[in-house]
């Protein structure tokens, strides 16, 4: 008998899991609510960031370049937020030891959990740039929808890995909710997103260049300018080079977390 | 008598609960942190007059991220560690535990708006100078008042709902922005200026401004009309929120949905 790809156990363990977090998100969350959130929270972060600019500077320069960076920022809350709280909220429910004691390879099962907040992220994003355009005058009339769209999904793959990485420290810790706050907003300061990474002290940009979103707001600006895939074929390979090594990264250190939390016993602590 | 001890009980009792993780003020206090930096790098090299916008609205920033995280997970934290149904078993009303939840708050978003203000003034170089340190002080004390009355009419509807964290996340920006925290109302939009000028928090932050700058013209009505009309949302906000908590706390006792998480 011929096996197929869905008797792969990796595929069938990332698939399981991606159903279940998609059915556990929506036990609790109704779906009125979750698209408040993803209607309301780009206006009102793109909305706040645009009339600082242009109060700064009334001719509006800077307007395109802010809103188009908080676009693609905005989906943090997805991406690097509700991912990096995996962990923690399987603790808060009691879960997380069940999940633990599988067998299971944990890269598909967190990943999967992960899925559908990559779904999520490119819809924030899609929602934030239609504010940019028709709410904030953005001119999109010669955007290369192609290479954009390809931006949206490498950007919210990446920084899902991201968030996975950070996520990883909420085995060991009581709680990855202080850290998936300081880096949804740190991404406002250090990732270009409302000013360029140059205006930066030197000693800063390293970390700008060690997260995708960095690439991404670069990449998106370009292909809202018109700038096509091939062109923008350098920053797009930069980003799917730190998103990969995030994720490379972030399973380590989940690898390295899961062993210290067994041996010192604090899977329950939170 | 016994109001004020349910009060000063869970004022307490809420400032225990942070000091022994007081890790949870990070949250709070880093998106008001993070945008009043990006503000003074934006306003780069503008006069000092522009520069108090990001400093103050910071400030201001700091205690609403405080009162509304405070509020959402006032009741979230009794849910999720199942301790909500013996806040409401007592016989003290669940408004006044509430009222005292509030004032630690309010508390904590003072010292988060001081440490905004603090950093930001040794960090970035920017001296904050008062013109006149006693109605600044005042106008403060009531913007406080206000977030804080904000945030219990808005922890009656957190009670509703399972979702209360995703509503606070929701709430957080909606209040920079229409309060004018870092920039004019007059950029707004015409049609949201109601909206703005209903919110006791922008006539606070005003009162702040023409306090702290004596060259501030502002909304144009001064600073007694600024203090007046926080004062006055101020208690409408509390008969408000007064108001929603009786009719809240009868209808999830009836429908027994206190306990849903």
């Amino acid at each position: 008998m011929a096996l197929t790809l869905a008797d792969w156990p990796p595929y069938r363990i990332f698939w399981s899991s991606a159903k279940f977090a998609f059915k556990a998100l929506f036990s609790w969350l109704r779906p009125p609510m979750w698209l408040t959130q993803l209607l309301v929270l780009p206006l009102f972060q793109m909305a706040f960031f645009v009339y600082l600019s242009r109060f700064v500077s009334p001719d509006g320069a800077a307007v395109a370049f802010i809103a188009v960076g908080n676009a693609l920022q905005v989906a943090s809350f997805s991406s690097i937020f509700a991912v990096c709280n995996l962990t923690s909220e399987e603790k808060w429910q009691g879960t997380l030891t069940s999940i633990i004691v599988t067998p299971a390879n944990r890269f598909p099962l967190f990943l999967g959990r992960a899925m559908f907040q990559i779904l999520n992220s490119m819809a924030t994003v899609i929602v934030g740039l239609f504010y940019a355009s028709n709410i904030f005058g953005v001119d999109m009339s010669s955007t290369d929808f192609l290479a954009l769209a390809v931006v949206i999904l490498v950007t919210s793959v990446a920084m899902t890995g991201f968030g996975l990485m950070l996520g990883s420290v909420g085995l060991f810790l009581r709680t990855a909710m202080i850290i998936a706050n300081i880096f949804l907003f740190i991404g406002l300061l250090i990732c270009g997103v409302n000013f360029p990474v140059t205006v930066l002290p030197t000693w800063l940009q390293p970390f700008s260049y060690a997260i995708p979103m960095t690439y991404g707001t670069m990449a998106a600006r370009a292909a809202v300018q018109g700038s096509n895939i091939i062109e923008l074929g350098p920053l797009v390979l930069q980003e799917i080079g730190a998103g990969a090594g995030s994720i490379l990264v972030g399973y380590l250190l989940f690898l390295g977390f899961e062993a210290l939390a067994r041996r010192r016993g604090t899977f329950e602590e939170f | 008598m016994t109001r004020l001890q349910t009060i000063s009980g869970s004022f307490r009792m809420s400032l225990l609960h942070f000091f022994t993780d007081p890790q949870w003020i990070i949250p709070n206090i880093i998106a008001p942190f993070v945008f009043t930096i990006v503000a003074l790098v934006l306003f780069g090299n503008v006069s000092a007059s522009v520069a108090l916008y990001a400093v103050l609205g910071g400030g201001m920033m700091g205690m609403w991220g405080n009162t509304l995280y405070g509020s959402g997970f006032a009741l979230a934290f009794d849910r999720w560690n199942g301790t909500i149904e013996y806040v409401l078993a007592t016989p003290s009303r669940l408004v006044w535990i509430i009222a005292g939840r509030s004032a630690s708050n309010a508390v904590l978003g003072l010292v988060n708006a001081f440490a905004i203000v603090l950093v930001v003034a040794i960090g970035y170089g920017t001296l904050f100078v008062v013109a006149n340190p006693v109605l600044f002080i005042l106008a403060l004390i009531l913007t406080l008042a206000s977030l804080s009355a904000l945030g219990v009419v808005f922890c009656s509807a957190f009670l509703l709902s399972r979702s209360a964290q995703v509503m606070t996340n929701g709430l957080e920006m909606p209040i920079y922005v229409a309060t004018g925290s870092m920039f004019p109302i007059a950029l707004l939009p015409f049609w949201s200026h109601p909206i703005s000028l209903s919110l006791g928090p922008t006539w606070g932050i005003d009162a702040m401004r023409y306090a702290a700058d004596a060259t501030y013209t502002g909304l144009g009505f001064g600073y007694w009309t600024d203090l007046l009309l926080v004062a006055a949302s101020t208690a409408i906000y509390m008969a408000i929120g007064f108001w929603l908590f009786i009719v809240v706390e009868k209808k999830v006792r009836r429908d027994a949905t206190l306990t849903e998480y």
